[in-house]
């Protein structure tokens, strides 16, 4: 089960977990963390915070952002913003970044609600407004990439316009970015951005692997695939999110 | 006469339902408010003395209960929905069924307990004299949306209701909102009792200022003695302070001048017995026998309930929320003899759909509980498995089947007791089967 013994290190930065902590996405964290160690891989996690802002993205592997009450997303905003720059250039890097609900909107052009527009990192070219009713619902989408389906839960009140990106994957079940539009999220160079929440990666070992190869693929030349491990339990629970599906 | 008939439909429907086996007791005053709508107003004036209500995520049904009971000791009489029925149909069933065929009754105190979601529609009809907030939590995000939503219905109850005296928990930094302006009561824990450990925390910023808020010392998720550093905000003087606690073997603690002493678990306890202690003394009704009060008060099923199958106490305790789970665990681990625990984990539409919350509850503490087994159940079996599995937590046993679960451990010679951790749907099945073992193999039942 252990990967191999060539030292690999992977550097985690959790942004904002004192602020966007909305849907368990400490799950998305430690499954990457197990996922890695379980391999023999070194993981560090750290966090970014209101107290301890900063970032050393020259030395980081993953970026995750994820989902957070309104009032708190705005806080969490005008941080990011004076980090803008600097989030592009590592996405346009190659950077992995996973961005979650509220996370996601952020990476677009703006959110406009009835009566505010918030400015958004601009790193995607899409845009999100909030629409009547909340879309809440367990979801399953198809992914080219992956074989298994990805599930999740979503619970989001705005509607988002991918425009010319590639979605993470076609609604199979659920509502997904607009609601009408038969996709959700949105995948471009390393970054994967999602509605779905649950936490994902958990129910999602595929999608997990997907993220951490992607990480381990840029970082280091020699890097030839991630050992298998037993998700038996994690398959269990995915293909159960399925089943509901069927059986209605 | 519409009143008569919706009466009489209410009662109807509710033996009914008893005949089905169906506990809800919120059907027939549904159907009664729509046979009368204004059922609950033209009935209040049978009230007295006032209205007390009782909302906050967790603690709800047992500050509720626990008032009701104080209150009909001290020799009132009242009406309740101590079944936990809290949105309107639940508050018209409790009316509908105080009548006597006359559409009549009298009370001195109508003691309801409201969902925060709830009381704005509720409060149309009656309003309350006292309104009692135990808490705000984060809770099944899919049905209630954000915190920040049920603060908004909140202050729009409040707002309908002129007069009211509010009875705050003041360890809470998003209630304090409440009280500015308005005559209010605070109750809180004042010392540290608990190590400080960091739990994913709601309403970490101020209310005031959005500044970072800081801590003197905190209890559970966002209660304690906080203050904002930027802005001055701070936890409102307390009226009705809890000291010297001591928790070692019953509960002991002061306050005012009474000595609490009472053999019930659970920190949190400490929570529900001070808002009904200043419930009492706002109301203006005398505490002399408090602590008899409370050691005869039964609580609702699965409140730390004890049930013996055969020689093996077996503690059935819902959590709905992070919050509950942490405090259950928490009292899971102050108990430190070698334990069994089960947790079964459903998701139908009354305990919220999403399961993700399961992942901010602190589940990697019981791998400290002195375990004998573990076995997870319920319908999302393998959601709550792979939740210990990424805590490094061992799960000796996944099934589907509570029954056998139960009857394992209770067979087990090699552990003390057996835990059992259900979240709502989860709870009423889970007593069912257990009194059900217990009336196969023996035993006795003593809440507390």
């Amino acid at each position: 089960m252990k990967n191999n013994d060539k030292n690999y290190e992977i550097n985690i930065v959790h942004m904002y977990p004192d602020l966007l902590n909305l849907y368990g996405d400490k799950g998305n964290i430690a499954c990457m963390e197990k996922r890695l160690m379980w391999r023999n891989i070194k993981a560090n996690v750290k966090s970014c915070t209101n107290k301890d802002g900063s970032v050393d993205f020259k030395n980081t592997d993953i970026i995750f952002l994820g989902g957070g009450s309104d009032r708190e997303q705005e806080i969490v905003c005008r941080m990011l913003l004076e980090k803008k720059d600097e989030i592009r250039d590592y996405v346009e890097d190659g950077g992995v970044l996973v961005a979650v609900c509220g996370g996601y909107q952020l990476l677009g052009k703006y959110y406009k609600t009835k009566d505010t527009k918030i400015e958004g990192l601009s790193v995607l070219d899409i845009y999100t407004e909030a629409g009547e009713n909340r879309l809440i619902s367990n979801v399953v989408l198809s992914c080219d990439k992956l074989s298994k389906p990805i599930v999740g839960f979503e619970n989001h009140a705005g509607r988002t316009y991918i425009g010319d990106h590639t979605p993470l994957g076609k609604v199979v079940y659920g509502n997904g970015n607009t609601g009408e539009s038969g996709y959700e999220g949105v995948i471009y160079k390393n970054v994967v951005a999602t509605y779905l929440h649950g936490p994902i990666f958990p129910k999602n070992p595929q999608l997990c692997d997907y993220i951490l190869s992607c990480a381990l693929k840029k970082k280091y030349e020699d890097f030839s695939g991630l050992a298998p491990l037993d998700d038996e339990l994690e398959n269990k629970a995915n293909e159960y999110i399925v089943s509901t599906f069927k059986e209605n | 006469m519409r009143k008569l008939l919706a009466v009489w439909v209410a009662k109807l429907a509710s033996v009914a339902g008893k005949l089905v086996g169906k506990k809800s007791s919120s059907t027939p005053g549904v159907i009664a408010m729509k046979i009368c709508p204004s059922l609950i107003s033209s009935l209040k004036k049978n009230i007295t003395k006032g209205v007390i209500v009782t909302c906050g995520t967790n603690g709800k049904t047992t500050t509720n209960n626990l008032l009701n009971t104080a209150l009909k000791k001290s020799g009132y009489t009242t009406i309740c929905n101590d079944l936990g029925a809290n949105m309107l149909g639940g508050v018209a069933t409790t009316f509908a069924m105080a009548c006597n065929i006359f559409g009549k009754f009298k009370a001195d105190y109508a003691v309801l307990e409201v969902d925060e979601a709830s009381a704005r529609r509720v409060f149309k009809y009656i309003k309350p004299d006292v309104m009692v907030i135990t808490n705000l939590f984060r809770d099944q995000l899919d049905r209630y949306g954000e915190i920040d939503k049920t603060i908004e219905f909140l202050n729009e109850a409040i707002d309908m209701s002129d007069g009211v005296k509010l009875v705050l928990n003041g360890d809470d930094p998003l209630l304090k909102q409440f009280g500015d302006g308005r005559e209010a009561y605070y109750f809180g824990i004042s010392e540290q009792v608990l190590p400080q450990v960091d739990e994913t925390k709601e309403g970490r910023f101020c209310a005031k200022c959005g500044g970072e808020q800081e801590y003197n010392y905190f209890h559970y998720s966002q209660l304690g003695d906080y203050y904002c550093p930027h802005c001055g905000n701070k936890r409102p003087d307390i009226n009705f302070p809890a000291t010297n606690v001591d928790l070692s073997e019953s509960m002991k603690f002061t306050v005012g001048s009474d000595n609490i002493d009472v053999n019930y678990r659970g920190f949190y306890n400490i929570y529900n017995i001070l808002a009904v202690y200043a419930s009492l003394n706002v109301l203006g009704v005398k505490t002399e026998n408090f602590n008899n009060i409370l050691s005869d008060y039964k609580p609702q099923i699965g409140r730390m309930e004890l049930i013996k199958i055969g020689n093996k106490p077996c503690i059935l305790n819902l959590a709905k929320n992070p919050a509950g789970f942490n405090q259950a665990i928490q009292t899971v681990l102050l108990d430190k003899r070698k334990k069994d625990v089960i947790v079964a984990i459903n998701d139908l539409a009354n305990d919220g759909r999403d399961v993700s919350w399961l992942w901010d509850v602190d589940f990697d503490k019981l791998s400290e509980a002195n375990l004998n087994t573990l076995t997870t159940t319920g319908i999302r079996l393998y959601d709550i498995s792979l939740r210990f599995k990424y805590a490094d937590v061992k799960v000796d046993n996944i099934t589907s089947n509570m029954k056998e679960a139960i009857k394992k451990c209770v067979e087990n010679s090699d552990s003390e007791v057996c835990y059992v951790l259900v979240n709502y749907t989860a709870l009423f099945s889970t007593q069912t089967t257990m009194l059900g073992l217990q009336g196969e193999i023996g035993g006795d039942s003593d809440e507390k």
